[in-house]
């Protein structure tokens, strides 16, 4: 019987937006958005400033109300409800820990205003301060914490409360580059050890990647694409998701002659053309986006034994970097058109300015999609 | 061309030192001779400095009930001036710094208007308009007065208090089961109190130290002490009025110092402004 329960919890939203749209005047912020979590799911929703992704979260935690639509939570419509009738916990980007309260008091705070048992009160804080390994900070106030120590202060108070959905606003990226690295491993430990529903909203694409476990990218107010990362990062639908997931070097051109198997030409200037798979319908012009890591270079006079398996183009190098693991190296094309190839750095002897070199790919890595997308 | 720079700035250095001095100098040295001239022993205003020292001048204060009844209606006026006026800052502050509404600039634009308007002309349009509406008692005229005169500062130090409090805090509360009331009182208040406070030491010393405004509004049973002060010097010149001129900066003193003990004097001075 219980085991049929958790079944059935297991089918239900925990949270879930049916067709909401914010309009703010003639502005629509969020555009007829669509989308479900069960409990557990962690989902980023990823997309450049402005594109709606904060308006959401915010009719999510009750500070907005939809214009159309409807918010659920556990199957209930949040319509009308303000943030503190509901039940949704807010990790602020830049934390929003309250200044005047001692760390206790601040994890302590949802607590008492949702009238949690005064004598379990102190052993839920000290819980919390032991998931976020801050015990013994207890009497500190936030002003005397590390970034990183006030970021797990904001997530300890945040997840107190046991709230049915956690929502993180960017939650890494008022921390530098080395902290970002630690805290997402840990931050993904605890959401999963409090099997936490959680979601995400983020600019940055390898906070929503490497945390959540669905992506939902959005641009202007509309979700443009829905998957897991790697499903996304390897076959975006549209030129603004390639473009903003990842690096891509990008060509525009026309279909040319087919080759079986599936393979047609694609003649990107006078001379240049190469292999690509051929696109489901005809749409005359399209721009194919070629990731920097699926690129090899090989001396130039070699080419020619390559395998048939790869495209191949020749170029001039006109920049290095060695950026530590990764090395990118600028190549240009005979007519002018530059890509960037990005190698791991395996102690290889780097490319020379102006070094005549050949490139290879494989139809497969080109990833197609009709222009005008 | 070097050593010219270098000379160009030590002598801006000592001019700007030499400017501070002489204002040291000017601001000061009038409160000390009139704070030593105030404890002279003779009977008469002689030259300074004075050759011996006594309490005489205050125990004529202490025994003048011209004076007394001055500093009370001047204590009276300044506490319920202060408390109202604090209230009334507060709460527009709280308005002005929450909510957008058509209009805001204006308000908050005649809300600040007192500091501008020269107080004589304040004064002078309150005598017209009581004198209109049939009010001829001191007290309200005064309290009227006197509000309205410290209001703007209530007001800018709690808005400068407010304004440092960043509008994710109360979010945060209210995501943590608080509603806007108890988000407020948990939250903003705290954190906004040093401006509130700051805003009542101002309203209070601003009104007890108010001459312009209060000549026009006292009647002959109600007067504050500076009036009082100002209508003696030209009747009756003599150094009780140093003595009560001690009097008056005693209040503004003894409040700023308890204030200091209590929340830290630098931060209600600079301006109440709440930092993480």
């Amino acid at each position: 019987m219980a085991e049929s329960t958790g079944h059935n919890s297991k089918l239900m939203a925990v949270v879930e937006l049916k067709n909401v749209t914010k309009r703010f005047g003639a502005f629509t912020a969020v555009d007829d958005v669509t989308f479900s979590l069960e409990k557990g799911d962690i989902l980023s929703l990823l997309g450049p400033s402005g594109c709606g992704k904060t308006t959401t979260l915010r009719m999510i935690a009750g500070f907005e109300d939809p214009s159309h639509g409807d918010v659920l939570i556990s199957g209930e419509s949040m319509l009308g409800k303000r943030p503190y009738e509901r039940n949704v916990g807010l990790l602020f980007q830049d934390y929003a820990l309250f200044p005047h309260m001692s760390v206790q008091q601040n994890i302590a705070y949802g607590l008492r205003r949702r009238k949690f048992d005064r004598g379990a009160l102190d052993d839920r804080v000290g819980e919390m301060l032991e998931l976020v390994k801050l015990e013994g900070f207890a009497d500190r106030r936030p002003g005397q914490l590390s970034g990183g120590q006030q970021q797990r202060v904001a997530l300890a108070r945040a997840l107190a409360t046991s709230p049915e959905v956690v929502l993180l606003d960017e939650p890494l990226s008022a921390l530098d580059a080395k902290l970002r690295q630690e805290l997402r491993i840990e931050l993904k430990q605890i959401l999963s050890a409090v099997d936490a529903t959680t979601i995400i909203v983020t600019h940055d694409q390898e906070e929503a990647m490497s945390l959540g476990d669905t992506l939902v990218v959005m641009n202007e107010g509309k979700i443009v694409q829905e998957g897991s990362p790697t499903d996304i990062y390897k076959n975006p639908t549209s030129r603004f998701v390639a473009e903003f997931i990842g690096r891509s070097n990008w060509f525009s051109g026309k279909l040319g002659k087919d080759v079986g198997d599936g393979l047609v030409e694609f003649s990107i200037g006078k001379d240049i053309s190469f292999l690509i798979l051929r696109p489901d319908q005809d749409a005359g012009t399209y721009d194919v986006c070629i990731r920097p890591e699926r690129i090899r270079t090989e001396d130039s006079q070699d080419l020619q034994q390559s395998s048939e398996f790869f495209n191949q183009l020749q170029g001039v190098v006109r920049d290095v970097a060695h950026l530590g693991a990764d090395v990118h190296t600028l190549v240009e094309l005979p007519d002018g058109e530059r890509l960037t190839v990005s190698q791991q750095f395996t102690g290889q002897s780097l490319r020379q300015y102006g070094e005549r070199i050949g490139l290879a790919f494989r139809p497969s890595d080109c990833i197609v999609i009709s222009s005008g997308t | 061309m070097n050593v010219f720079n270098r000379q160009v700035d030590n002598i801006g250095l000592w001019f700007v030192l030499l400017v501070i001095a002489v204002t040291l100098i000017f601001l000061i040295a009038p409160i000390i001779v009139s704070i030593l001239m105030s404890f002279d022993a003779r009977s008469y205003l002689g030259r300074f400095p004075p050759t011996e020292f006594s309490f005489h001048w205050y125990e004529r204060f202490f025994s003048d009930t011209y004076y007394l009844n001055g500093l009370k209606t001047s204590l009276i006026i300044a506490v319920i001036a202060a408390a109202v006026s604090t209230f009334a800052g507060v709460s527009a502050a709280i308005v002005i710094d929450r909510y957008d509404f058509p209009g805001k600039q204006a308000i908050e634009t005649v809300f600040l208007s007192p500091l501008v308007i020269p107080a004589v002309v304040v004064g002078f349009a309150l005598l017209l308009f009581f004198a209109l509406i049939g009010v001829f008692q001191g007290y309200p005229r005064l309290l009227a007065g006197h509000i309205i005169i410290t209001f703007p500062y209530t007001v800018r130090t709690t808005l400068a208090g407010l304004t440092g409090i960043r509008r994710n805090l109360t979010e945060a509360a209210m995501t943590l089961g608080a509603n806007e009331w108890q988000a407020f009182w948990d939250v903003t208040f705290p954190l906004a109190r040093t401006g509130m406070i700051a805003g009542a030491v101002f309203a209070f010393a601003f009104s007890m130290d108010d001459v312009a405004v209060s000549l026009f509004l006292t009647s002959p049973e109600t007067y504050t002490l500076p009036v009082a002060m100002v209508s003696m010097m030209r009747t009756n010149f003599d150094l009780t009025i140093a003595a009560a001129s001690v009097i008056l900066m005693l209040f503004t003193i003894v409040l700023i110092v308890v204030l200091d003990w209590i929340i830290g004097l630098e931060r209600v001075i600079g301006g109440g402004v709440y930092r993480s």
